[in-house]
């Protein structure tokens, strides 16, 4: 038998479609798809209100409240990925400030966070044949973990009360994206340990 | 911020802050603030730069006869300059506010809720702290005339600016903590607590201050019932019962007087701890302090500062302080809090007979990092 050694491109090319393939096996299995979708709810719900745009708190009563040109507002950005609410809508118990754009930034990490965890779910319901331990799945979640703290730092930095210095003050603006590019790096990684074969079962 | 998340993303933060370690400039400085006795890095160096006349003249900004002390170059203040985390109006200043009578707001505060009060030409308004701590700046005209009313959270600084017509607007940028201001007619940077530009055509020009007093809602509509307050019609939905660094009814988080500041000061004091609040003053004799809460214990203070005499005075209404030089010494004493002279005249506390020094309420920390040799009278 003649081993045949791949090329870099091809090897990243078969990893990405090894992640496809698992990503579509994730949304696919209703017990992976559950943990993407509540994980994916949970980490929206945290990173909106870790960013002060929703809150709860008693007596609020029900109402709504647009501002005047809402289109244009929304595109004013008031922090490095953060942008000015259009709304506030009080529900009772809730109080959301809507910032679509916000609300975008954060649907689209929440989503890669369920991802990875639906991902590192499937890894460690696969049998362990497939070579896989528990330490797959658990090395997964942490970038998603990391970008869970690293989305509201500089709101993390006034709620500790640390004193921070010019080097942290330059890296902060980068740690959103940061987080985003590890999300991605893990998703990659744990979708081409996810056997996508053997992986599949009726639900 | 409510409480809950506070403590809950202090928390969660401080598993993530051993991997910023070598980011975080004084790890030690979580929780309570501890006195070490060591200084900022800034070098004090009295301003020697003055501003371009021509620049002077062209402006429409008004600035002042004389210029502001300033304790260090310009150079070294545009160093120490850091980008707060918010892009140019990322803190959006309201330009057309809209106020309403003290009768028409109902059970909107509190009565311990700080607002700052401004008495202008016979006309007396209120920004609550809890509507200026989303937007810094109000661009508002009082009697005819245009003014800026600025409040720096980090700071606890509350400072009056006149304008004719050129609106103020948040840069984004701190220095010790200190908000940067930017005019909007030729962007020069202007420091709050400094009210001298450090950047840009109007550099080393001052501009024309105006008290703004730190108080109460109770205390403020009980002494001026015909004000009108600022209301939440700003142009921008915030929620305006969340303060997002921490609060002043009770006094927690960013606020608390024992906690450290957030951006290291450009000099470090320790007789006081850093948030401790203080009455500045920068008179030709040279920068001092008051503590608030002497001055309020003592409510009359005769201060030899230099070759001047100074005369502190607590207004119990409103709790603030005034502060007048009085060349010939003379005696006043205080009755039913008003000043009584020694001919048995009566003022009220803000209205003596003598030329007024313009103070303004600092947070310590912030006023020994700009001011490093104002003497302290506490």
């Amino acid at each position: 038998m003649i081993a045949v050694t791949k090329t870099l491109p091809e090897r990243i090319r078969v990893r990405v479609r090894d992640t496809g393939q698992a990503s579509r096996l994730a949304v696919s299995r209703l017990d992976a798809l559950a943990v993407a979708g509540l994980v994916a709810a949970a980490y929206l719900a945290g990173y909106l209100w870790s960013t002060d745009r929703l809150s709860v708190r008693a007596g609020l009563g029900g109402s709504v409240t647009v501002v005047d040109e809402p289109l244009a507002r929304a595109f004013e950005r008031t922090g490095q990925l953060q942008f000015e609410p259009v709304a506030l809508v009080d529900l009772w118990v809730v109080r959301l400030l809507v910032s679509p754009i916000d609300v975008l930034v954060g649907a689209t990490i929440a989503g890669l966070v369920g991802l990875n965890l639906a991902l590192a779910y499937l890894a460690l319901v696969q049998p362990r044949s497939c070579g896989l331990g528990a330490g797959a799945g658990a090395a997964a979640s942490v970038p998603a973990l990391l970008s869970g703290t690293v989305c509201c730092a500089p709101v993390i930095v006034i709620a500790l009360g640390v004193q921070v210095s010019g080097t942290l003050l330059t890296v902060l603006p980068w740690l959103l994206p940061l987080g985003v590019v590890l999300l991605l790096g893990s998703l990659v990684y744990v979708g081409g340990l996810v056997d996508t074969e053997n992986g599949r079962r009726v639900s | 911020m409510d409480p809950t998340r506070r403590g809950l993303l202090a928390t969660a933060a401080a598993v993530t802050t051993a991997s910023l370690a070598g980011c975080v400039g004084d790890t030690d400085a979580i929780g309570p603030y501890e006195p070490d006795g060591e200084s900022g890095g800034a070098t004090p160096e009295e301003m020697t730069a003055s501003p371009d006349e021509d620049a002077v003249a062209e402006t429409a900004i008004p600035i002042a006869d004389d210029q502001l002390p300033v304790s260090y170059s310009l150079e070294t203040l545009r160093g120490e300059v850091i980008d707060g985390g918010v892009p140019q109006d990322g803190i959006p200043s309201i330009d057309d506010p809209v106020f309403e009578p003290v009768a028409d707001v109902g059970d909107r505060f509190r009565a311990d809720d700080p607002v700052f009060g401004v008495v202008r030409e016979g006309e007396a308004r209120v920004y609550p702290q809890s509507i200026l701590v989303h937007h810094e700046i109000v661009n508002d005209e009082i009697g005819g005339e245009s003014v800026a009313v600025t409040y720096c959270p980090l700071t606890g600084t509350a400072m009056g600016f006149e304008r004719s017509g050129v609106e103020f607007g948040v840069s984004g940028n701190l220095v010790n903590s200190n908000l940067v201001m930017y005019d909007r007619e030729d962007e020069s940077m202007w420091p709050q607590m400094l009210g001298t530009a450090i950047e840009g055509p109007l550099e080393a020009a001052s501009l024309r201050e105006f008290p703004v007093h730190w108080s109460t809602w109770s205390d403020w509509q009980a002494a001026y019932p015909e004000s009108t307050v600022l209301t939440e019609d700003t142009g921008y939905v915030r929620d305006y019962d969340d303060d997002p660094y921490g609060m002043y009814n009770p006094s927690s988080g960013y606020y608390r007087e024992d906690s450290d500041p957030i951006f290291e000061p450009l000099r470090t004091d320790d007789d006081e701890p850093p948030k401790r609040m203080v009455l500045g003053a920068r008179p030709p004799e040279g920068p001092l302090s008051i503590d608030h809460e002497t001055l309020a214990d003592e409510r009359l203070l005769e201060i030899d500062h230099g070759d001047a005499t100074l005369l502190a005075v607590h207004d119990r209404s409103i709790d603030v302080g005034h502060l007048y030089r009085n060349p010939d010494g003379e005696t006043f004493e205080l009755e039913d809090d008003r000043l009584v002279d020694a001919d048995g005249d009566s003022y009220e506390p803000g209205e003596a007979p003598l030329k007024r020094v313009y103070v303004y309420d600092a947070m310590w920390f912030a006023w020994t990092g700009f001011y490093p040799d104002s003497a302290h009278f506490g």
